[in-house]
Parts: C-alpha cells; structure tokens; sequence
C-alpha cells in the first residue's frame, strides 16, 4: 500500500468553509473527512464536502480551452486562447468604448479575495460593469440590515437563549450552523423557524410558524408592536443610539395580532407566544434571517423589519444576540477610490442605487436587457467565472439569448454548463483545492489560509488568469504580483501575520478578540453613527423612511388563472445552486427534481405522488415529478421547487421584471402558477 | 468502549450519516447500503436515528447458528463475520431495534461495525445529534442540558435574569 498523506485545509464546495483533512496517496486525493482541530466545525462535515473527490477527477471535467468554430468545440493551447480573448475584447472596447466589457463572478469561486480580484480587473481595464450572484443572493439582506445597523451582523449562536430563523434553512443551506444551533438548544435555548415548509431544521423547532410566503415584515411588526405594548424593549439602545423611534412606535400600532393574522396566516396566539419567548429571553435573542427574505416584492423592508426587532431587543451586539463581527485588516484590491468610474453610468445604478451605491454591484437582469437593446449603451462583451446564469437567474429564456447576442463571452468553469456551451471560448478553471486563499470566519473571528493541494497543467487558478489577461491588456501594473503566494503576502501585510505563520495553523488564527457592545465607544456605520429604524438615505431616494410592510401581489392581487403560489429555491443538501448535480452518488440519492405540493391540493387535481404536473406561469411552463407531502410540511395553496435541475429548470417560470424596488432582487418566492397534471387535456398550449 | 450515542432532540433527518454510510459500505450514497437509519415521522415531527448499541449481551450473537458474529476484541464492535454468514435472518428476527439489515445482493446480513473505530456517521453529522464517546460517559449531553435547564429555572426563582 503506498503511504497515505494528510492534509488540512477549508472546503468551499459551499460558503460554509469546513475545515478538511485531505488524504492524499500519490499526489491523488482519495478521501475527504473534518478536521477536528478547527473551531468552526469541530471535525464534522457535511456530505458535499466528501464529494469534493468526485468533482476533481469528474470524467466530465475540461482541462483543455476550447473554442466555438463553426463546425463545433476545438481544443486550443492556453496562450492562444488567452491571446485572442484580449485581442477580441482590445477591439471590442476599442469600437464601443471600455464599458462594453463586464465581468461575471459566480458563487462557485466565493467571495472576499476573489470576489475583488474579478472587481479590481473590470476596472483596471476601464469599466465599471461588475456582475455577481449578488444580484440574487446575500446584498438583500445586507442591504436590508446595513441600513439599519450599519452591519450585517452574525448570529451568536453560543450564547443565545432564543434562536429565531426567518427563511433560513440551516441543515442544508449553511450545514455547519445545524450544530451550533443544537448546541444551544442542549444548553437550554428555544428555537422558533419562520417558513412556510416544515423544513428540516423545523423539525426541531420549539415553534414553527408556516407563514405565507412574503408575509415576514407584517410578522416582524406585529412582533415590534407586542414589545412595544409590554414595554419590552431595550431602553438605553433605543434612547441612547437610534433614530426614527417616534416613527416605528406610530407606525407598528396598526399591526395589531389580528390584522398579522389575516397578513401571515399566523395565529395572534403563536404571535403572542414568539413575543413573550422574545421577552423573556433578551437581550440573548438571535434572529437570522435567509435567503427566504429576500426574493420578495417588499424583501428589503421584511428585512429592515426584523433588523429593527433585534435592536428593540437589544439583542444588538450583545452577548447571545446578533454581534457586529470585526473585519480582519487586509490590504484592499478594488479600485474604487482609485478609478471610481461612476460617471460611466454603470449598468442597474441609476435604477437600483442602493444596490450599487451601498455594494458596487452591477444588476445582472438589466444587463440582460442591455446586452438585447443596446441601452442605453452596447453592453458587448462579458468574461464570466464560477456561475451558470443560465440556469440560476431569472427568466432563462431571455438569459440564454441575451448571452447568445454577445459579440464576445467568455466562461471559466470546470464543466461545459448550460451556459458555458453559450459561450464562445470556455476555459478550465481550478477547483478550490488548486488554490490557496484566505478565509475569514467572521463569528468566530478567525482567518485560516487553505492550501493548494492539487495542480493540473493548463488549469489556471483565478488570480493567474485575470493577471495573464491584464498583462496583456496593458493593465498590467495593476497585477503585479507573481502569483497567488505574493498575493496573499501582500493581502496580509496590514494584520502583521505572515503567510509562514498562518500555514502553520490549519486550526485558524484569532486575529481579534471578541467584543460586545462596540456601539458605546464607536458610532455605527449608518449615515448617522446610531440604529436607524428610519433612514433618511432611502428617504432622500425616493424609498419609505422606515420599513413599510406591502403584501405581497399574489395577496394583494390575486390572478385567478394562477392559483398557486409557487416558492423557488429552497436548498438541497446534496447540491448548491446549479452544482454537483453531475456527480452520480448524488443524483441517485433521491428524487430529484420534485415539486412540493400539499396533499388536499394533490387530492383535489387527484395527483398522486411522483405524477408528472405541468406548472406554468406567464413567463413559461415546466413538467417534473409531484412530491405529495405531509400535511404539515407546507402550507396549502404553496408549491415549492428547487432550482438547478437541467431536466425541470424552474427559472424558465420566473420572472425578470418583478423587483424589490430598494436591491434589484426578482421576485422568485412567491409567483403565481397553475399547475395540471401533466397529460390533463386541459394543459396549457 | 466507545458507542455511538444518538440524540432524537438534535437529529434534524438530514440524512448526512446515512450518506456517510452507505459510503463507507459501498462508496454510494444510498440508503439501503447504510447500517444507520434515521426514522423521520412529519406529522408528530420527530427524527429518531437507529444504529447498534454494541449491547454487552448480544441477542443477535445468542441466536447466530452459524457463530458468525464475535465482539471485536479492540473496538468492542458486536460484528458479523460475512464468510461465515449463512444468511439465515435470525439475527435480524433477534434485535430489537432493528438494527440489522440484509444485503439481498451477497444474500448475508449486515450490521455496524464502528468503521474499525473511526464511525464515519459521526463525522458526517451536522446537527451534532451522533456522538462517538466512551460508554460510561454516554447520554451525558442528557444530564448536561436537563442541568442547563434547571439551572435557569432555579437563578429565575431567585430573582437573577441571567
Ligand atoms: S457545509 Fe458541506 S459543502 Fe459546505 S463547507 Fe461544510 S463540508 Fe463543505
């Protein structure tokens, strides 16, 4: 047997960060386990992280550019691809001016170093079109928190006494939490989970309220409104550090437990149950909030509603509540003070200014208009690493003509997705156990460097492909370091850790002790140092001062042709977003896609479980297999299904013209479908 | 000797274990290959993980005619010897918890056998729900949270609020 070695470093098959031991025989790795050392996770895992094997040496992987030629793929040597991607995009920029370039960052690469490497390229070459996954996912709830605290804070799990979960599936969205929340839960802590699906963190909840989809700011009112009656609230917080009090105290008194019952579908009693464990229990008191917030008409203000809750509560930066996490001191790679680029009119700003101006993120559903229109700009050309928009946002179809129209697109990926096949060159990328990077776990305060444990040739990691491009772009000097070590070292320079002495410590370093209440010695990062439960900000920009509840349209307005309210997106354990969909064990491991439906639903279009249903919205229709559930495990009327199935892709329903009016986010959480089985006469055309 | 200790109050039904099992057995991800089961029941929403206990007394072994399961002497593992299995189901009559299957494909009967020590279900459970201790210690995390909660009750009846 020849000698196994092992290694440790963090998992980024998702953003949980697990810290690994990577077994090695002949410089292949074999196996995947958790590194007991590391605080974050204590040794466990999740499966994704094991599979991480399978997705390395996946048959189907590319190692080789190719390019699209009229009769088909060619493989291409690297320098060659590389030179006529910067030849094209010289041009390109060149005949429409240095905005019809933009680049794409995908969720599959993360965020922090590498996030600002594809932000500081975009601009070290004159254009300000950043795009992300942050279109859709996490800006909503920082946005929504941010202006209300100045912070998204973190959830300190440790030592609340109450836990309360709005939209947030942590078992198979952030794995990892699952832990921590039982550990609270075993030291005595309640947990209340907010979800119209018994999801299964729900299971263990000590109160699960199924709520109507999008209701979450009327419940967050009510809740403001039964503290407010007990006098239940944080005194000196309220008094001494915010603003717009008088505003919120007038405001939450019509949000009385009857009228948030006829909103949520919540009884006034459990209503009242929630307030008085939230009583009880602060200022101890976590509220996280998920991404089930944030795909709503009204999410942003859902979201300010509860971050007003915990200041209320004083849960606040308060031991057992929500903490204001310190940031480690890193050198910054974005050019934005540098080259702002604002007077370049970058895409969505002028109508999503919050969403730019608070988090410099282009609006990838405008730029699809963009891209067809020409307005009001030639959008031309889109370098595109670690996403699949094409299955993941809003309305694929236009998605896939829209990046079928560009002159130039580039996609980096491990696989030839939905949308690498749109593109005209496709260049393997690394996975992350070809890189080295650093990683903060916020709430823990620590920063680990994960380590590049393979190397394959011709697949570059993100930092040498945007350095081997800007070189030859003349953008050069803005990536002057060798190679991702040099990065690093640089990104290190102002915390005073050296790179040695990080990759000596696969356990993480503490680069801050943790501290509560910094709001009495420091102002918070709002507009005016205090809680803004008004914020003049969003005031001045046309936006309610303080976070207004509207009902959702399927409420509202109901459309009698679609009389099912359909909620995307809810995680899988196996996959992430698009991802890993392709690796066999996992496929076969259930059923998969599924569509949820209550079983008085199922009975009454007399579907039985795994029947085919047609489910069409006025954006497009899909077919896939029903799943009949409990009766308990989501709210009659509701359907649910995943995103990411090739075979049942549920964003050829979404629309792409639905918004939040304060982040940009769509709408994909509470749509108006119909749904028929699907060899029913009566099926749509 | 070490166990794995089950907690129906942290068990989420994520199936996590299960996965890691049937990994280990026979590198899937499928159930039916795991030794571990977690029972999940929505309507009462309760999740109940089953595995062997490793019982001091083995009805499993008492009944064995073949003399096909033997505690192992380092982990202390109650394990079935699969040459020696003559796939008669006794075993599996005998448990009481179920915790024996049948592997219809090698026609023998399968049970856990602590991974030789290192219980893969335990490092792939995310809830914290399995825990692999010593089985004096077993349970404890019981006493520990029945403490945790007393303890409030008392320091509240006393006046203190945290
Ligand atoms: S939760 Fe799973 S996929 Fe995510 S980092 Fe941890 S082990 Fe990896």
């Amino acid at each position: 047997m020849s000698p196994r070695q092992v290694f440790q470093t963090l998992c980024r098959m998702c953003d949980d960060h697990c810290a690994l031991n990577v077994y090695l025989e002949e410089g292949r790795v074999v196996d995947i386990d958790g590194y007991q050392g590391h605080p974050w996770n204590r040794g466990r895992l999740c499966s994704k992280g094991r599979a991480a094997v399978d997705l390395v040496y996946h048959p189907d992987r590319l190692w080789k550019p190719l390019k699209r030629t009229a009769s088909g793929w060619q493989e291409i040597p690297l320098e060659q691809a590389l030179d006529e991607i910067a030849e094209r995009l010289r041009a390109i920029q060149q005949r429409y001016g240095e905005r019809a370039v933009g680049v794409w960052k995908g969720e599959a690469v993360g965020f922090a170093q590498q996030e600002d490497l594809a932000r500081r390229f975009i601009h070290a070459i004159g254009s300000p079109n950043y795009f992300s996954n942050d279109s859709l996912c996490f800006n909503g709830r920082w946005i929504g928190y941010s202006t209300v605290h100045g912070a998204w804070s973190v959830p300190d799990y440790e030592h609340a006494r109450l836990v309360v979960l709005w939209g947030a599936n942590p078992p198979h969205a952030h794995p990892n939490m699952t832990q921590m929340i039982m550990r609270a839960r075993r030291r005595g802590a309640r947990l209340v989970v907010l979800d119209p699906r018994l999801s299964a963190v729900a299971r263990q909840a000590d109160v699960h309220a199924p709520l109507a989809p999008g209701t979450d700011g009327a419940l967050a009112w009510g809740l403001i409104q039964a503290l407010l009656e007990r006098g239940a609230y944080d005194r000196e917080l309220v008094e001494g550090y915010s603003v717009g009090f008088p505003q919120l105290r007038a405001y939450a008194a019509a949000f009385t437990p009857q009228r948030v019952e006829r909103e949520t579908g919540v009884p006034a009693a459990t209503l009242s149950r929630i307030a008085a464990a939230m009583a009880e229990a602060s200022p101890a008191v976590v509220n996280y909030v998920g991404n089930g917030l944030e795909h709503h008409e009204n999410g942003i203000n859902n979201i300010r509603a509860v971050a007003c809750l915990d200041a209320l509560l004083g849960a606040l930066d308060r031991k057992g509540g929500n903490r204001l996490a310190e940031g480690f001191p890193s050198n910054r790679l974005t050019l934005y003070r540098e080259r702002p680029l604002t007077a370049l009119s970058p895409i969505g700003a002028e109508r999503f200014p919050v969403l730019y101006g608070m988090r410099r993120e282009c609006h990838t559903m405008t730029a699809m208009d963009t891209i067809l229109s020409g307005r009001p700009y030639p959008l031309k050309a889109m370098l595109l690493t670690a996403a699949n928009p094409a299955m993941t946002n809003p309305n694929t179809e236009k998605v896939t003509r829209a990046l079928g129209a560009l002159e130039l697109f580039v996609v980096r990926d491990l696989f030839l997705t939905e949308t690498a096949r749109l593109a005209h060159y496709v260049l393997p990328a690394a996975s992350f156990l070809e890189r080295s990077e650093l990683h903060v776990h916020a709430m823990f305060q620590v920063v680990t460097l994960s380590r590049k444990l393979l190397s394959f040739p011709g697949v570059q990691d993100e930092y040498r492909f945007w350095h081997d491009l800007a070189h030859r772009l003349g953008a050069g000097a803005y990536f002057p370091w060798k190679d991702e070590e040099e990065l690093t070292r640089w990104l290190l320079e102002p915390s005073g850790l050296s790179l040695e002495r990080l990759a000596e410590h696969p356990e993480g370093w503490p680069y801050q002790p943790i501290r509560y209440e910094k709001w009495r010695e420091q102002p918070l990062a709002t507009p005016t140092g205090k809680v803004e439960f008004a914020s003049r900000y969003l005031k001045d920009l046309g936006y309610p001062e303080i976070p207004e509840y509207r009902p959702p349209a399927y409420r509202s307005a109901p459309d009698p042709e679609y009389p099912f309210v359909l909620v995307t997106g809810a995680r899988k354990l196996l996959f992430y977003h698009s991802r890993y969909q392709n690796i066999e064990r996992f496929a076969r491991a259930g059923r998969n896609p599924e569509m949820e439906m209550h079983p008085d639903d199922a009975a009454r279009l007399g579907l039985a479980d795994g029947e085919p249903v047609r489910v069409s919205s006025r954006v497009g229709t899909i077919q896939l297999p029903v799943t009949v559930t409990a009766s308990n495990e989501i709210l009659p009327g509701t359907v649910q299904i995943t995103h990411g199935y090739r075979q049942a892709n549920v964003n050829l329903l979404t629309p792409d013209d639905v918004f939040d009016p304060i982040s940009g986010f769509p709408l994909l959480k509470a749509l108006q479908v119909k749904v028929a089985r699907a060899d029913s006469a009566a099926a749509p055309g | 000797m070490r166990i794995v200790t089950m907690d129906p109050a942290s068990c989420v039904a994520c199936r996590n274990c299960e996965y890691a099992c049937a990994f280990q057995q026979g590198r899937t991800f499928e159930r039916r290959d795991s030794h571990i089961r977690v029972s999940f029941y929505p309507e009462d929403r309760v999740c109940i993980p089953g595995t062997c206990l490793h019982c001091e007394q083995p009805w499993c072994q008492e009944v064995c005619p073949a003399a096909a399961i033997r505690r192992d002497p380092v982990t202390g593992a109650v394990v079935i010897d699969a040459e020696r299995c003559a796939g008669c189901k006794m075993c599996l009559l005998a448990c009481p918890y179920g915790a024996i299957r049948f592997d219809s494909r090698a026609r023998v009967a399968r049970k856990c056998d602590l991974c030789g020590g290192d219980p893969q279900c335990v490092k792939f459970c995310i809830s914290g729900a399995l825990e692999f201790v010593e089985a004096e210690e077993a349970f404890a995390f019981r006493r520990e949270g029945f403490d945790a909660r007393l303890k409030e009750l008392v320091s509240q009846a006393r006046g203190g609020r945290r």
